[in-house]
C-alpha cells in the first residue's frame, strides 16, 4: 500500500468518519492554507493529519508487514538481555522488589522464633536455605543450588561446574552472572560474598565474549 | 457589565473557584476578568514540567502561592527512562525564588531535586509550609536538614517513595526547638536511623501533627513512646513491625494504640510479625486505609486483621492474602473502594501463592463500592473479567497485570479481548486502564468504541498492527496520557492521528515500530509538540530512516525545545521558522502573529482553541493565545 503522506484539512478524521470521501476534495490544499484556513471556518478544530487512514487497506494488507517490521525491531532492541528478562516487567517499582525479598528471608527466621519461643534459629536448615535457579548458556535444563551452604565465590563456582559436568574442561571460558533484586543482570564477584548471597535471585553461567 | 462590579468584588467571587477548569473558563470571558483572575490565581498545577516554561507561568500569574508539578513519564517508575533524562526542578525554583517570595507550597512528582534546590527553597520562601516530593530523586539528607532548619512555619514534609541519598539521620535534629507547626511528616523512604529523642521531642511539641510515617529504622519497642506523645494522630506509618516476642512490648503497644482514637490510616509494617498484630485491634474499627504491602504476613493472619476493619475503604496488600483472604475481605469490608494486590515474587515463573483471578472476582461481587483496582496475578480468564465488569459498572481505575507477558485466557487459550472489552463497555466512567495478557487489535476496537471517559491507558505486549493504535487515538475522546511498550505499532496510526496528540498531555512508545523518518515528519509538521527520540544506540541519523527508534516521547508544549536534553535524547525539529530555542520565544511569536491577524475572528479562535485543547493542563496554553487577542 502506498503511504499517502498528505496534509489535507480534515475536520472529521479524528471523529471516525470515512476519510476516503474527503480525501480527493482536500488533496489540493497546502499546509499553510490548511492551517491558517482554520481561522475562517467555525467548528473545524483539528490540524491536519499527516497521513490519511484508509480503513480497507490497513486492515487487509498490513498485518504481515507490520509483524515483520516488529520482528526486525525486536532484534535491534536494547535492554533485552535474554528471553526471560525484560526491563521494567512486571511493572513493579524497584523499592518494592527490594523490601519484599529481604523481608521474606527474615520472615522465615522470625516465624521460627515465634514457634520455638526462643531466640535461636533452631527451626532447621530448611527454612534458612537459599535455593536459586542456575542456567548455563547452551544447556536446556537448569539446576538449583543452595547459596546458604557456600562461603565464597570459589566454592560456588566449583559446585556449579561440577553440576554441569561436561564443561569442566572449559571452566575458564564461562563467567558467572546473577540477577539482582531490581531485575538487573550483573557479573558476580564485585560484591562481598554475604551481600551477593542476599541479592542474587538467579544465576547464569555465560560464555565469555558475550 | 463587568464595569458595574469593582475589581475587589470580582476577586472575592473568584476566590471561591478552586478548579483550574473553572478559573480558565472565567479568564476567557473578557479582558478585565482575565486580568483580575490572573492576579488572584494562587494554585498552579503543571502536569508536564516541559509543557510550559517558568517565565511564561510567572508572567501570567504573578501571585502564585502553591505549585504542583510532574516531570518524568510514568514508565520511569519501571526503569524505562534512562538516567539523566531530565525533569530538573532547579530552573523553576530559581525563577520562583525571585518572583514568588510568598510561595508556600511545592508538590513535585518524578522530578530531579537537588540539595541546591532544597537550600534555595529554604532560603527564599519565608512563609514556606508544604513540601511534598513524590518519587523524586537527586537530593540527600543534607538538603532535608536545610528545610528542617530554615522553614519556620513548615507544616508538611512528605518524601513519599523518593530516592534520597541517606548520609545520616542527623537531618531531623535540625528542626529548631521552636518549631511546633508540623502537621504531616513522611520519612518512610529513608534508611538511616534518626535520633529517637529528637523525633520524640519533635512529635511532642507539634500539637497539630496528624500524619506521621516513620521509616524502617524506628524500632517497634519505641513506637508506644511516640503514640503517647501524639494520640491525635490520624495517619500512622509504623517502622519495622518486629521485635523480640516479649509480653511487655506487646502490652505497651496495645495500650499505646488504644489511646489513639482518631487513627484512620495505617502503613509501614516492615518485617511484620503476626504475633504483634493483635496489638492494634482496638483501632481497627476506625481504620479506613490500610497499607500492608510491605508485610510478608500470610493469609490466615491477614484475614484476622482485615476482618476487624469493617470500615475499610482502601487496602494495599501482598498476594500472600490469596484467594481465601480476598473472599474474607469481600465478606467483611463492605465499604471497600480501592484494592491493590502486589506480587511477592514478581520474577518467579511459578506461582508461590494461591492467588488467582478468583480473588478479584470475589471482591468485585462482595464490595459494592469497589471503584479502583490494581491487581497482579498469574492467570486470568475472559469469564472472570466479564463477571467483574458486570458486577462493578462504576469502576473508575482498573489496572491488571498478568505477570507472564501475552498470557492468554487460561481456560480457553483465547486472547483476553472479550474480557477487557466487557470492562470498557460496562464501566462507562472508566478513567484509567492498564492491560496485560494476550490481546489483539480487537480489544483496541472495543476501547476506541466504548472508553469515552478514559484518560490514561497503559499497554504492553499487545495488539497486532497499527489498526490497534488507530482505534485508540481516533476513538478515545478523553485520552490524556497514553503509554505503550513492546507493541507492533508503527508509523501509520501515529501520523494519521497526529492532531490528536495536541489534545493529550503525552504519548510514550518504547520498543515499538515507529521509524525515525516518521518521528522526523511528526516533529516537522507539529510545531506545538515536542517529539523526542530516546535512543542509547547513538544518533538516529546514523541509521536508516526506516529503522525503528528505541523510545519515543511526544508531548504538547508552548515552551518549545527544552534546553536540558542529555546526549541520548533528540528532538525532532521542524521548520527553521518554527523551531524553538530553550526560552520558548518562537512559538509564542507564532501564536501572537496568528492572534493579531485574526483579531476580528476572536470568537473563532476561541472555539478553535477550546476544541483542540480541552484538558486542564493545556488551558494555560490556550489562554496564552487569548492574551494577545485582547491587546
Amino acid at each position: 500500500m502506498e503511504l499517502q503522506l498528505e496534509l489535507a484539512l480534515s475536520s472529521s478524521s479524528a471523529r471516525g468518519s470515512d476519510p476516503n470521501q474527503d480525501c480527493e476534495r482536500r488533496r489540493k490544499r497546502s499546509f499553510d492554507a490548511a492551517f491558517l484556513g482554520i481561522m475562517g471556518s467555525v467548528g473545524a478544530p483539528q490540524t491536519s493529519p499527516l497521513l490519511i487512514w484508509d480503513d480497507k487497506e490497513q486492515i487487509n494488507g498490513e498485518l504481515h508487514d507490520q509483524k515483520r517490521i516488529y520482528d526486525l525491531a525486536t532484534s535491534n532492541r536494547n535492554g533485552r538481555v535474554e528471553d526471560d528478562v525484560l526491563v521494567g516487567w512486571p511493572p513493579v517499582k524497584s523499592w518494592r522488589k527490594q523490601f519484599r525479598h529481604h523481608s521474606r528471608r527474615d520472615c522465615a527466621t522470625n516465624y521460627v522464633d515465634v514457634e520455638n519461643g526462643s531466640g535461636g534459629g533452631g527451626g532447621g536448615r530448611g527454612l534458612n536455605s537459599m535455593y536459586v535457579k542456575v542456567k548455563m548458556e547452551g544447556v536446556g535444563i537448569g539446576r538449583k543450588v543452595d547459596l546458604s551452604i557456600h562461603r565464597s565465590y570459589q566454592t560456588l563456582i566449583a559446585k556449579l561446574i561440577a553440576m554441569f559436568g561436561k564443561f569442566e574442561d572449559n571452566a575458564e571460558t564461562y563467567k558467572l552472572t546473577y540477577q539482582d533484586m531490581e531485575g538487573d543482570w550483573l557479573l558476580a564477584g564485585d560484591m562481598p560474598w554475604e551481600t551477593f548471597v542476599h541479592s542474587a535471585q538467579r544465576l547464569k553461567l555465560q560464555k565469555n565474549g558475550y | 457589565m463587568a464595569y458595574s462590579f469593582p475589581e475587589e468584588v470580582l476577586e472575592h467571587v473568584f476566590s471561591f473557584l478552586s478548579s483550574d477548569r473553572d478559573r480558565n473558563a472565567v479568564s476567557l470571558v473578557c479582558k478585565s476578568w482575565y486580568e483580575i483572575e490572573r492576579w488572584c490565581r494562587r494554585r498552579i498545577f503543571i502536569g508536564n514540567c516541559y509543557a510550559v516554561s517558568p517565565d511564561i507561568v510567572i508572567r501570567r500569574f504573578p501571585e502564585v502561592r502553591a505549585l504542583e508539578m510532574k516531570g518524568k513519564p510514568h514508565f520511569a517508575d519501571f526503569n524505562l527512562v534512562p538516567e539523566g533524562w531530565g525533569g530538573y526542578v532547579h530552573p523553576w525554583i530559581r525563577a520562583m525564588s525571585a518572583a514568588y517570595p510568598l510561595l508556600e507550597e511545592i508538590k513535585l512528582k518524578r522530578m530531579v531535586v537537588t540539595d541546591e534546590s532544597l537550600e534555595l527553597i529554604a532560603r527564599s520562601f519565608k512563609n514556606f509550609k508544604v513540601l511534598v516530593l513524590s518519587s523524586c530523586e537527586g537530593f540527600t539528607t543534607d538538603g532535608l536538614a536545610s528545610i528542617a532548619a530554615n522553614c519556620r512555619n513548615l507544616r508538611e514534609l512528605d518524601l513519599r517513595e523518593s530516592e534520597v541519598e541517606d548520609l545520616s539521620g542527623h537531618w531531623l535534629s535540625h528542626f529548631p526547638d521552636n518549631c511546633t507547626s508540623l502537621v504531616s511528616l513522611n520519612m518512610s523512604c529513608l534508611g538511616s536511623e534518626v535520633s529517637f529523642s529528637a523525633l520524640e521531642r519533635l512529635v511532642a511539641r507539634c500539637p497539630n501533627l496528624r500524619t506521621l510515617r516513620l521509616n524502617r529504622a524506628v524500632p517497634l519497642e519505641k513506637l508506644p513512646n511516640l503514640l503517647h506523645r501524639a494520640p491525635q494522630l490520624v495517619e500512622l506509618g509504623t517502622g519495622a513491625y518486629s521485635a523480640e516476642i516479649r509480653s511487655d512490648i506487646f502490652s505497651n503497644l496495645t495500650e499505646a494504640f488504644s489511646v489513639c482514637k482518631q487513627l484512620k490510616g495505617l502503613s509501614g509494617f516492615w518485617d511484620a510479625i503476626p504475633a504483634f498484630l493483635p496489638a492494634m485491634y482496638s483501632v481497627c474499627s476506625g481504620i479506613t486505609s490500610l497499607n500492608l504491602s510491605y508485610a510478608t504476613i500470610q493469609s490466615p493472619d491477614l484475614v484476622k486483621l482485615v476482618s476487624q476493619c469493617r470500615n475499610l475503604q482502601r487496602l494495599w496488600v501482598l498476594d500472600y492474602i490469596e484467594d481465601t483472604g480476598l473472599e474474607a475481605l469481600a465478606a467483611s469490608c463492605k465499604d471497600l473502594q480501592e484494592l491493590r494486590v502486589f506480587p511477592s515474587d514478581p520474577f518467579g515463573a511459578e506461582p508461590n501463592v494461591a492467588l488467582t483471578e478468583q480473588g478479584l472476582v470475589s471482591v468485585s461481587e462482595g464490595c459494592p463500592k469497589l471503584q479502583s483496582v490494581l491487581y497482579f496475578c498469574r492467570q486470568m480468564s475472559n469469564a472472570a473479567l466479564v463477571t467483574i465488569a458486570r458486577n462493578r459498572p462504576e469502576m473508575i481505575r482498573f489496572r491488571l497485570c498478568i505477570i507472564e507477558p501475552q498470557a492468554p485466557d487460561y481456560l480457553t487459550l483465547e486472547p483476553l479481548d472479550t474480557g477487557f472489552g466487557a470492562i470498557v463497555e460496562n464501566c462507562k466512567e472508566l478513567r484509567r486502564l492498564s492491560m496485560s495478557g494476550l490481546l489483539t487489535d480487537k480489544v483496541f476496537e472495543y476501547i476506541g468504541n466504548h472508553a469515552k471517559k478514559l484518560e490514561m491507558l497503559s499497554i504492553a505486549f499487545a495488539g497486532d498492527s497499527d489498526l490497534g493504535l488507530h482505534h485508540v487515538l481516533s476513538g478515545c475522546e478523553s485520552l490524556r496520557k497514553l503509554e505503550i511498550r513492546d507493541c507492533p505499532f508503527g508509523d501509520k496510526a501515529l501520523l494519521a492521528n497526529a492532531a490528536k496528540l495536541e489534545t493529550m498531555r503525552s504519548l510514550w512508545m518504547s520498543s515499538c515500530s515507529v521509524s525515525f523518518g516518521a518521528c522526523k515528519l511528526l516533529g516537522q509538521k507539529m510545531p506545538r509538540l515536542n517529539v523526542e527520540v530516546i535512543d542509547e544506540r547513538g544518533p538516529p541519523d546514523s541509521r536508516p530512516e526506516s529503522c525503528p527508534v528505541e523510545k519515543l516521547y511526544v508531548y504538547r508544549t508552548v515552551a518549545g525545545r527544552r534546553a536540558d536534553m542529555p546526549g541520548f535524547v533528540w528532538k525532532m525539529d521542524g521548520d527553521k521558522a518554527l523551531s524553538a530555542d530553550g526560552s520558548g520565544n518562537k512559538p509564542r511569536e507564532v501564536v501572537e502573529r496568528l492572534g493579531s491577524s485574526y483579531a476580528i475572528n476572536f470568537c473563532t479562535w476561541l472555539s478553535y482553541s477550546l476544541q483542540s485543547v480541552p484538558n486542564t493542563d493545556a488551558r494555560i496554553i490556550t489562554c496564552m493565545g487569548q492574551r494577545n487577542l485582547f491587546c
